[in-house]
């Protein structure tokens, strides 16, 4: 039990540390930083959302969409970067698989792209 | 390291429907809403052709990617039954959709999609896998669940289904993370060793239990229904049948696979959930159905309780009482996809129509397809000789070699309340006076459809041996 | 030839009842009719054959049931008893037949009638040619069907209908006990054939049958049993009471079953199973005691009636139990003998009856009839023969039997014989007091129909309601009561037609000499020649020698009461008729009790119908409505709905409910193998 315990030493550290660091970024700008008030920082961010507000309201859907779909192509290169750094020891397969991918996520685009799912009028 | 791509044969099928899959995207992508039936058509022969595939691998048991793609007599049994119910759906969507304005290309993708996911969930044979099918199927039906997205009804279905689903999703997976914390792999034949090792204990068990629940939802076996009957009533009618019929085969043999595949040694473990969702599902779906008057909520419950007693074969655990599960999930396919080609006929000039009252007086205005419906509905209530009395006897017969009576009894007993809701029908179709004109004719796939259902129903028992021998086969090669 | 005698009947049976819509209400007539005719020349053939020539005949037709040990066929067993039954049988229903042509031609149901008919016919040859006990107890059944669908032949009619439902359930009572007499039987002897039966009866004689705790002599108790069913079927005192209320049924339906056929089956039957009843002289005691009441009791009843068919039909009750005191007594023959006549005298007494009703517009009441005999000369002849007949006068064929019966019961040493021969001269007094007494109503005196019946028009009638006499009604105008019978205009009595009164003589002369002529066979010096043994008399049986050996005033007493009976009656009705009236006047009590028939309906209703009613209705409400209903179908059907309800009730439609559900789900599961279900 003893050893079980020890094994997740470095999580009690870490969840210490990142609490150390989260604490000091939220109170240092009450500290540290200066005040200045303004109208336009209260004002719709970009998105069309007013910054406080109801949560239940209705929006503009194409915002979410964008999202959505920066996400998919975010993951992808998520998924690149790994496989890039050992694409030298992958050979041939590795290679067809991620060419698959890519396939399979082009489709996907070129559908997105039909649709007009990119257009924002 | 297995080498990747080791045996192309074996996982034809599913190659054939994921390429056609993407090609179908590309044509509706690029020909825009001109596609739509050239779309729903080749949807259609992919499934066919991936039937024609499952139909031609062997018989003997083949492995890839690792071992954790597995095609055996019972995944080909299941495919077959899978890939039958999404071409009925696709077949039997086709007129409605049109009707409905609904006729967009991505419905025959998805649905291909789905029944991509669907065969791989059959063929799993670990617990990525498993998931992996899983969400795929599961995703596409989410999207179709809400197809027509203007309607509220159908919006919310979309998105209850989606929400319990992730739900019953994360449920599966917190399972999975503990089978396989407690086991360390994910394959089933290695977790089936590794419980026989007699590692796991009690962690194994909360395992199983969440998996169990992650699958129960996809069977919509109680507690886990609730989402049935609002989703049921709220999707468009095709894709209502849809549901009902391949992925919950899918579902089924999927809960079979893992239970009978991974955790063979603690049977008497599980048999206990199975026994109290099988008698849970059984008696409130008979029981909840009394009280409907939507045709589509009605069903809702009455694929609960046929899920109810598919279960029943499981908890047996053995041979038989797979093969029970597997006639069972065959027949009860006939008889739900002929239901709902009824269902959906039921379309008059001012639309379509859902409540059982609208089916009053049937039989003076249309003769036949009363018939057909009554038959259909005479078998699902489980009365000889049509082919849901088969299906039930051989569950029920599985559960008795096994000892489990009581299950048995309160199975016969929830069948025959279940049998009132089902006569009700058939009453109001041959006795009622008719509130209104008749029903508009019925689009030529639909008439297929329903034909060829009620004639399996009416007509198994005259050659039962080619469903019942192929079960047999499918079931033994799991044991 | 007997396959012919039994099968045209039911020949006739199905043509005229399945086609008889189609061929027409004449067609069936003369086919039914025409059938019956020729079964009956047979039936002649076959009486001289087996009474003269010794003929007796086994004739199989098929076999019935066979299982295991037990084999039944169906056979007919020809004899002279079943000959004898077969000419009457076959006799009076052609003439019945006949008769009814004219009788029914205005009931638009004719084909029915006649169909009804022809299935009786058939069902009581089947009865009478039985050669096991199963038959005679299909036959048995078969005329109860029969009488049951002709007493209610006018089904419009509520009271038809309780008198055919009535005479149904109480021959039900006898019935059960023959069932259970042939059970009996077949238990002791492995068998239901007469054949193999009779030879082994001797066998027997002392077999103790073991029930509720005690021993009785085997034989008496099946004797009894099978007497009960005779006492239904014969409606002997105590099972009497469906007899009279037949009498609903139309007239030519009481001739032939309710006086001259089916009643006297149970005659037929004790004869028949006279082997088993020698061997149990308690069960013929018991039979001569019901038979002298039945005798007395009937006569008496039949002194008040005022309904011209009453009269008659307490008549033949009596008359019945003559001929079971016959029986009991060990005279079988006797009885069969007046069986046989009784048949002829009674079936024209009927006829005439409903011939007269005929000529009154289905009047009934012979306080509103009188002086008819100017009218209806004919009829009022063949009334008068049959009454001298029934009455015994000499030479006639009641004298005959009758007066054979009476000297049988002083004779015998049977225990109950004295009662049994008092019993029988007094109500030979009665008998002619009752029936001279229907003549007089009917026949003289002024008449006293006319001007009042217009006011008796609402009470008395029994009228099926057929407008007869008038042609202005229609055919089909089945339901009467409200349109008169013809009361404010055309009420002269009229002859009956040529088809009616052809039967009417035919069995006036049979009523003359069927007695003299067939006496010395019956019970005379050619007894032995005659029977052969078809019916069985014990060794110490002499009855037949003694009963010639009687004094004189016993031979003389019948004859003596005949003529008080006639003097009475003359008296009473012609001379002075006011005393009968000072006499109900003076005895209200008797006489109330007398018309009231001793009261057996009110015993019968306070005694079985209100319990069983009570009991029925109990069973009905609270055992079935309630118990059964409520615990089993209803019950379960109402639980049904509120699970459901509440089932339906968990559906809300949130999405967190149900996600809650899925939880509390794995929950339990978690909770169940943590607690202990995981092993």
């Amino acid at each position: 039990m003893q050893s079980l315990l020890a094994d997740y030493l470095p999580l009690v550290i870490f969840i210490g540390v990142s609490l150390v660091i989260g604490l000091a970024l939220l109170i240092s700008p009450f500290i540290v930083a200066y005040s200045r008030p303004d109208p336009e920082k209260l004002s719709a961010y970009e998105c069309g959302f007013n910054a406080f507000d109801d949560a239940r309201m209705k929006f503009d859907v194409r915002f979410y969409l964008v999202a959505i779909l920066f996400i998919i192509f975010d993951l992808e290169v998520a998924f690149l970067f790994p496989w890039a750094t050992v694409f030298g020891g992958l050979g041939w397969a590795g290679f067809w698989s991620m060419m698959l991918f890519l396939g399979v996520l082009t489709i996907g685009f070129i559908y997105e792209w039909r649709k007009g799912a990119l257009e924002w009028d | 390291m297995a080498p990747l791509f080791p045996a192309f044969s074996v996982v034809l099928p599913e190659f054939i429907l994921a390429a056609g899959a993407l090609v179908l995207v590309l044509i509706g992508a690029i020909r825009g809403e001109r596609s739509n039936g050239l779309v729903s058509a080749l949807a259609v022969a992919l499934i066919a052709a991936a039937g024609i595939a499952v139909a031609f691998q062997g018989g003997e048991r083949a492995e890839a990617f690792g071992g954790s793609f597995v095609v055996d007599n019972f995944a080909r049994f299941m495919k077959m039954l899978a890939l039958i119910g999404s071409a009925a759906a696709l077949l039997l969507a086709r007129d409605f959709f049109q009707r409905a304005k609904l006729d967009r290309f991505e419905y025959p993708i998805l649905v291909v999609l789905a029944t991509l996911g669907m065969m791989m969930m059959i063929s799993a044979n670990d617990l990525i896998a498993l998931y992996l099918g899983l969400e795929l199927q599961s995703l596409a039906i989410y999207v179709i669940a809400a197809f027509d997205r203007d309607n509220a009804r159908s919006s919310e279905a979309g998105l209850k289904y989606f929400v319990l689903g992730a739900l019953s999703s994360g449920m599966l997976l917190y399972g999975s993370s503990l089978v396989y914390g407690f086991t360390g792999t994910v394959a089933f034949p290695g977790i089936a060793a590794a419980v026989a090792g007699g590692h796991g204990g009690t962690g194994l068990i909360f395992g199983l239990v969440f998996i169990a629940a992650g699958l129960a939802f996809k069977i919509s076996a109680v507690p886990f229904h609730m989402w049935t009957p609002d989703v049921y009533e709220g999707a468009p009618s095709p894709v209502t049948a849809f549901m009902a019929s391949a992925p919950k085969a899918a579902a089924m043999a999927l809960l079979v696979r893992v239970f009978v595949g991974a955790f063979p040694d603690i049977i008497g473990q599980w048999r206990q959930i199975i026994v109290f969702v099988a008698i849970a599902s059984m008696v409130l779906g008979a029981f909840a159905a009394i009280g409907q008057r939507n045709i589509k909520r009605l069903m809702a419950y009455s694929s609960i309780s046929h899920m109810g007693y598919a279960l029943v074969g499981l908890a047996a655990g053995t041979a038989n009482g797979v093969q029970g599960v597997l006639i069972y999930l065959a027949l009860y396919l006939a008889m739900t996809l002929g239901t709902f080609a009824c269902i959906i006929a039921m379309r008059r000039e001012s639309g379509q129509v859902e409540t059982i009252d609208d089916l009053a007086g049937l039989s003076n205005s249309q003769p036949v397809l009363a018939f057909l419906f009554a038959m259909l509905l005479f078998s699902l209530a489980g009365i000889p000789p049509l082919a849901g009395f088969f299906a039930k006897l051989y569950v029920f017969g599985a559960a008795i070699e096994a000892k489990l009576y009581g299950l048995a009894v309160i199975g016969v007993l929830a069948s025959v309340v279940g049998a009132f809701y089902y006569l009700r029908i058939i009453k109001l179709m041959y006795f009622d006076e008719p509130k209104a004109g008749a029903y508009q004719p019925m689009a030529p796939e639909v008439r297929f459809v329903l034909g060829v259902s009620s004639v399996v129903v009416i007509l198994f028992w005259l050659a039962p041996a080619s469903i019942v021998a192929a079960a047999s086969a499918a079931a033994k090669s799991l044991f | 030839m007997y396959h012919a005698i039994v099968f045209l009947p039911l020949v006739g049976f199905l043509i005229a009842g399945i086609f008889g819509n189609k061929i027409g209400a004449r067609a069936s007539e003369v086919v039914t009719t025409s059938l019956l005719a020729v079964a009956c020349a047979l039936s002649w053939v076959a009486f001289v054959r087996v009474g003269f020539y010794g003929e007796d005949a086994q004739v199989k037709i098929a076999s019935w049931i066979v299982s295991g040990s037990f084999s039944v066929d169906w056979a007919f067993r020809i004899d002279t008893l079943t000959a004898v039954m077969l000419i009457v049988v076959t006799t009076v229903s052609m003439l019945v037949h006949l008769y009814s042509i004219g009788y029914m031609h205005e009931d638009p149901a004719r084909p029915r009638f006649f169909a009804y008919l022809s299935l009786f016919t058939f069902a009581m040859l089947m009865l009478v040619t039985a050669d096991n006990l199963l038959q005679m107890f299909f036959g048995w059944e078969g005329v109860g069907l029969a009488s049951y669908l002709l007493i209610g032949f006018w089904y419009e009619k509520p009271s038809a209908n309780a008198a055919a439902i009535k005479a149904f359930v109480v021959n039900r009572v006898g019935d059960f006990g023959f069932l259970l007499g042939i059970f009996l039987l077949f238990v002791l002897f492995g068998t239901a054939s007469f054949d193999e039966l009779f030879p082994r009866v001797g066998e027997l004689a002392d077999a103790k049958f073991h029930i509720f705790g005690h021993d009785y002599h085997a034989l008496t108790v099946a004797a009894f049993l099978l007497f009960m069913g005779a006492m239904g079927k014969s409606a002997q005192f105590l099972l009497h009471t469906w007899l009279p209320d037949a009498m609903e049924g139309p007239t030519p339906v009481s001739a032939l079953i309710h006086a001259a056929t089916m009643v006297t089956a149970g005659v037929f039957m004790v004869a028949r199973m006279s082997p088993v009843f020698e061997y149990a002289p308690a069960a013929l005691t018991f039979v001569t005691v019901i038979g002298g009441i039945t005798a007395f009791f009937a006569a008496t009843v039949g002194l008040v009636q005022n309904d011209i068919k009453r009269v008659i039909a307490y008549s033949t009750c009596s008359q019945l139990g003559y001929m079971f005191v016959a029986l009991g007594v060990g005279a079988y023959s006797a009885g069969v003998f007046h069986l046989f006549t009784h048949a002829f005298f009674k079936a024209l007494l009927f006829l005439s009856a409903g011939s007269v009703i005929h000529a009154m517009h289905h009047e009934q009441d012979m306080r509103h009839m009188g002086g008819l005999r100017r009218y209806i000369p004919f009829t009022a002849a063949m009334m008068t023969v049959g009454n001298l007949a029934l009455t015994g006068f000499p030479f006639t064929a009641g004298y005959f039997s009758k007066d054979a019966i009476i000297e049988a019961a002083y004779a015998s040493h049977n225990p109950a014989a004295g009662f049994a021969f008092i019993a029988t001269v007094i109500a030979a007094l009665m008998t002619s007091f009752y029936s001279w007494r229907l003549y007089f109503l009917t026949f003289e005196a002024k008449p006293r129909w006319g001007e009042h019946a217009e006011a008796s028009h609402a009470h008395g009638h029994d009228a099926h309601g057929h407008a007869h006499g008038h042609d202005d009604h229609a055919q089909d105008d089945h339901a009467h009561d409200d349109h008169g019978h013809g009361h404010g205009h055309d009420l002269k009595p009229h002859e009956s037609p040529l088809v009616m009164l052809i039967p009417l003589a035919v069995l006036a002369v049979g009523a003359l000499f069927a007695g003299g002529l067939f006496k010395s066979f019956f019970i005379g010096e050619n007894y032995d020649a005659f029977w052969r043994g078809a019916l069985f008399a014990g060794p110490e049986n002499h009855i037949l020698h003694e009963m010639h050996d009687v004094p004189t005033w016993v031979v003389w007493s019948p004859f003596v009461m005949m003529v008080l009976g006639f003097v009475l009656a003359l008296w009473f009705y012609i001379i002075n008729p006011r005393i009968p009236v000072s006499l109900a006047q003076s005895n209200p009590i008797l006489y109330r009790f007398l018309l009231n028939k001793w009261y057996f309906d009110e015993i019968y209703d306070f005694l079985f119908v209100r319990p069983a009613k009570w009991l029925g209705t109990f069973l009905w409400k609270k055992g079935d409505g309630w118990l059964i209903d409520g615990f089993g179908p209803d019950g379960v059907s109402a639980r049904v709905v509120d699970v459901t309800n509440r089932v339906v009730r968990l559906q809300t439609g949130y999405v967190y409910h149900y996600a809650f559900a899925m939880l509390i789900g794995v929950a339990a599961f978690v909770t169940w193998y943590l607690v202990g279900g995981a092993h």
